[in-house]
């Protein structure tokens, strides 16, 4: 699954500490999440779209 | 006068972000530091339960005649086996679903590596006869925290 969140996050001039500290989650999992090492949950994915104002379609793809 | 209100303006949005990113690397640390105190605290209590295990050995392997002693001495590690066994749990439950993923991936490698080995220790025994001087299944449970941790390892890799 591809996703945004790099792009999103930098959008904000975040760093991934502070994207984790927003979700509640470890850096390490932003950070896998990112590299799309790791696909999140449906409530985490849900987390990411309503910290970001977007659907989660917007932010996750699926492979073609 | 506006340039004064502007900037003192300024100021406290600047204190306020700075605030909230301390709020929020303050969760960051939080999480870190859990993590810390989690393997700290397993590997203690770990190394006590073993420790208490080797005691109760050492114990059984003397000359003590009382059936009833004997099985006080065998059932005195279990205790603090469960407290082991707890830290971990509450550990498990203060992950977040990386790390419970990364938990269960290693937990899926290596108790199936255990199985193996175990297996062929045993079909090793049947064949040859292994003596307690060697390799032999007594040992198995040694290799067990090797392979957890090696397991461990190896999923955390995976997701670096």
């Amino acid at each position: 699954m591809k996703n945004r969140l790099k792009v999103l996050r930098a959008e904000r001039d975040w760093s991934q500490q502070d994207l984790a500290g927003h979700l509640g989650v470890s850096r390490q999992t932003i950070n896998a999440i990112e590299t799309e090492k790791y696909d999140p949950s449906l409530p985490l994915a849900l987390k990411i779209g309503k910290l970001f104002g977007l659907c989660v379609e917007k932010i996750f793809t699926l492979d073609p | 006068m506006l340039s004064v209100l502007l900037h003192r303006k300024r100021k406290a949005a600047e204190k306020a972000l700075a605030a909230s990113k301390s709020g929020i690397g303050g969760a960051v640390d939080a999480i870190e530091l859990t993590q810390k105190v989690y393997g700290v605290r397993l590997l203690v209590r770990g190394l006590l339960w073993l420790s208490i295990f080797m005691i109760a050995r050492g114990l059984l392997e003397m000359n003590i005649a009382s059936p009833p002693m004997r099985a006080a001495i065998a059932l005195l590690p279990t205790p603090f086996f469960a407290w082991y066994l707890w830290t971990w749990m509450k550990g498990v439950s203060e992950m977040d679903e990386l790390q419970r993923r990364i938990e269960l991936e290693a937990l899926a490698l290596a108790f199936p590596l255990a199985v193996v080995l175990l297996m062929t220790l045993g079909l090793l025994d049947v064949a040859i006869g292994l003596s307690e001087e060697d390799f032999s299944i007594r040992h198995v449970w040694a290799m067990m925290p090797v392979l957890y941790y090696f397991s461990l390892w190896r999923a955390k890799r995976r997701y670096e």
